[in-house]
């Protein structure tokens, strides 16, 4: 039996790679795991594409933008499985923060209500002629920068036009708020709930309240291990499966957030998986809020990998990145996420699918068979004029 | 001749940077700056401006450098990975040395070549040094516990310094484990009876 190797960045959801291992599952499967930690997605992506890893915990959009080959050189990617939706925050610099709850006369209670009044600030800031605020994203491909723009329109705000985004490690987040290099940020935690213990930032929106189940974490592997080491990737799916209903089982989550917090996992303390797991999170100095769905582990339309998914973030990623959109990388990166592989290995039987894959809470849903008119009715809208 | 292509060298370890230094500065490479910052890297690297930009795949600032291969307004010149698919020997190497290269808009593939050989021959150098160091201060540190374990034999056995030593050794030999083992065991077993 062969060793598999599969990366890892130190964060709450890599909870399911991990806990496959310490629970013993991935033992009682037969198979042989080593665990890689990494400090970087740059990383991780390299690692993986080389053969360094035989699979890896990944930004869900990095897996669809390696494969079309956006930002690297381009090798094909499999993803048989989701390992978490949601979990992030959008956090603001305490100054930007108490500008708002100026504004307001209250602090902002809901995303809507953020977002107009930052586009009040962004207004006011541009008449005085000072610069455009900074948010800090943890890749150019990822979650994180989809949801502040989903967020920045909610007030009519051009996500484009009127801000600028920086990439930040999450270890550097807090500091960047701090140093006034970055203004907001969105991220996972427990670097949100740093920045608001040590006073620098307060949580405006989690992104749990933007999209149902957004992809955020997933398992990629290289095409040519999925056609050559079916069968050990069928048994890894399988505990993957066993640990994703353990992780999600609110009963184990003490002893998940203690595993976690191990040294050489995330190596922080066990309160503040907890409060991840939870999803109850200090927003500020004085307030906190509670989301039962702010990180989940298991799910009909989180584990089992919907193609539909992979076409929302190629045209979340072409967005992005200015560009326009193409049936023929559409279906590139559709190609990518594969439930053929996770059906064979868990035994499921094609579940009904839901009508809407990502369940955006606000603004136009997403129409798979239909990106550009999504594109469209997404770049008109402003609702804070509504 | 020196090579006047402008390269930076990002890493937070200063004694690893140092070394790389060197090693560029001796194969003829005079304009080498070396950046440890944690924030705001993308407006010190455009204010240096460099050609060819070494960072240490340790650090987490590698996800700032991908924001470069896309269209930044603080970035005046187009970025790309040096060692991409076309050279998969080098990048396997470079990864497994623990380091990676950026290339700033135009500098001739082998130049660059040169400059990433030499980090990794630098990196590989520099984890030979650090393993070495490890493997002294474990070697002193077992000594020390070796010294221990025969003081405690001497003095419960009324034995000399050779017998004492003799005697461990013997144990060592006859279990089949090492002398540091039985050192450590007779230490701990020591400490408890105390």
């Amino acid at each position: 039996m062969k060793n598999l190797k599969v990366g890892f960045i130190p964060l709450i959801d890599a909870a399911i790679p991990i806990a496959a291992m310490e629970c013993g599952f991935a033992e009682r499967e037969g198979l042989e795991i080593t665990l890689m930690r990494e400090t970087s997605w740059a990383n991780i992506r390299d690692k993986l594409v080389h053969g360094l890893f035989d699979a890896s915990h990944m930004l869900a959009p990095l897996a669809v933008a390696t494969s079309l080959g956006v930002g690297n050189a381009g090798i094909g990617l499999a993803v048989p499985f989701g390992l978490n939706a949601n979990g992030n925050c959008i956090t603001l610099s305490s100054r930007l923060y108490r500008a708002m709850e100026e504004i307001l006369g209250h602090p902002p209670q809901d995303p809507i209500q953020s977002a107009r009044a930052l586009k009040r600030i962004i207004d006011r800031r541009k008449a005085a002629g000072e610069p455009p605020i900074t948010f800090g994203v943890v890749f150019p491909f990822s979650v994180h920068a989809i949801i502040v723009r989903h967020w920045l329109r909610l007030g009519g705000i051009d996500p484009y036009g009127d801000v600028q985004f920086q990439v930040v490690p999450p270890p550097f987040m807090v500091a960047g708020l701090s140093e006034g290099v970055i203004e907001g940020c969105c991220v996972g935690e427990p670097w949100n709930s740093r920045a608001v213990e040590s006073g620098v930032g307060s949580i405006v929106v989690f992104g749990a309240e933007i999209a149902r189940s957004a992809p955020d974490k997933v398992l990629t592997l290289r095409n040519e291990t999925v056609e050559t080491q079916g069968d050990t990737i069928h048994r890894l799916l399988k505990t993957y499966s066993q640990a994703a209903r353990w992780c999600q089982d609110a009963g184990n989550h003490a002893n998940l957030a203690h595993m976690l917090a191990q040294p050489q996992y995330l190596n922080v303390a066990p309160k503040t998986v907890m409060n991840a797991l939870t999803g109850t999170l200090a927003i500020s100095r004085t307030e906190s809020r509670a989301m039962t769905d702010f990180l989940s582990f298991e799910g009909d339309d989180i584990n089992r990998p919907d193609p539909r998914k992979a076409r929302w973030l190629y045209a979340e990623i072409a967005m992005g990145l200015r560009g326009a959109l193409d049936e023929a990388q559409a279906r590139a990166a559709a190609s990518v996420f594969r439930p053929d592989i996770f059906d064979a290995a868990t035994g499921n039987n094609a579940l009904p699918e839901l009508a809407d894959p990502i369940g955006l809470k606000f603004g136009p849903a997403f129409d798979a068979g239909n990106l550009q008119g999504y594109a469209d009715a997404l770049m008109q809208t402003a609702p804070g004029e509504s | 001749m020196t090579d006047q292509a402008s390269i930076l060298i990002i890493d937070e370890n200063h004694a690893r940077a140092a070394i790389i230094q060197d090693g560029l500065r001796e194969a003829g490479h005079g304009n080498v700056r070396w950046l440890n910052e944690t924030s705001n890297l993308l407006r010190h690297i455009a204010e240096i401006d460099p050609d060819v930009i070494v960072i240490d795949l340790e650090s987490p600032n590698r996800d700032v450098l991908e924001q470069m291969f896309q269209v930044s307004r603080l970035v005046k010149r187009p970025v790309a990975m040096f060692v991409d698919q076309s050279d998969s020997v080098a990048m396997h190497d470079a990864m497994v040395a623990g380091v990676s290269a950026y290339v700033v808009d135009g500098l001739r593939k082998e130049r660059v070549k040169h400059i990433l050989d030499m980090c990794i021959l630098r990196f590989n150098v520099f984890s030979r040094l650090q393993d070495e160091l490890h493997e002294a201060k474990t070697a002193l540190a077992d000594r020390k516990v070796i010294e221990r374990a025969k003081g405690i034999v001497m003095a419960a056995k009324s034995l000399s310094e050779q017998e004492a030593y003799v005697l461990m050794r013997k144990t060592a030999m006859d279990q089949k484990r090492r002398l540091i083992e039985i050192a450590r065991a007779i230490v701990t077993a020591e400490g408890m009876l105390k």
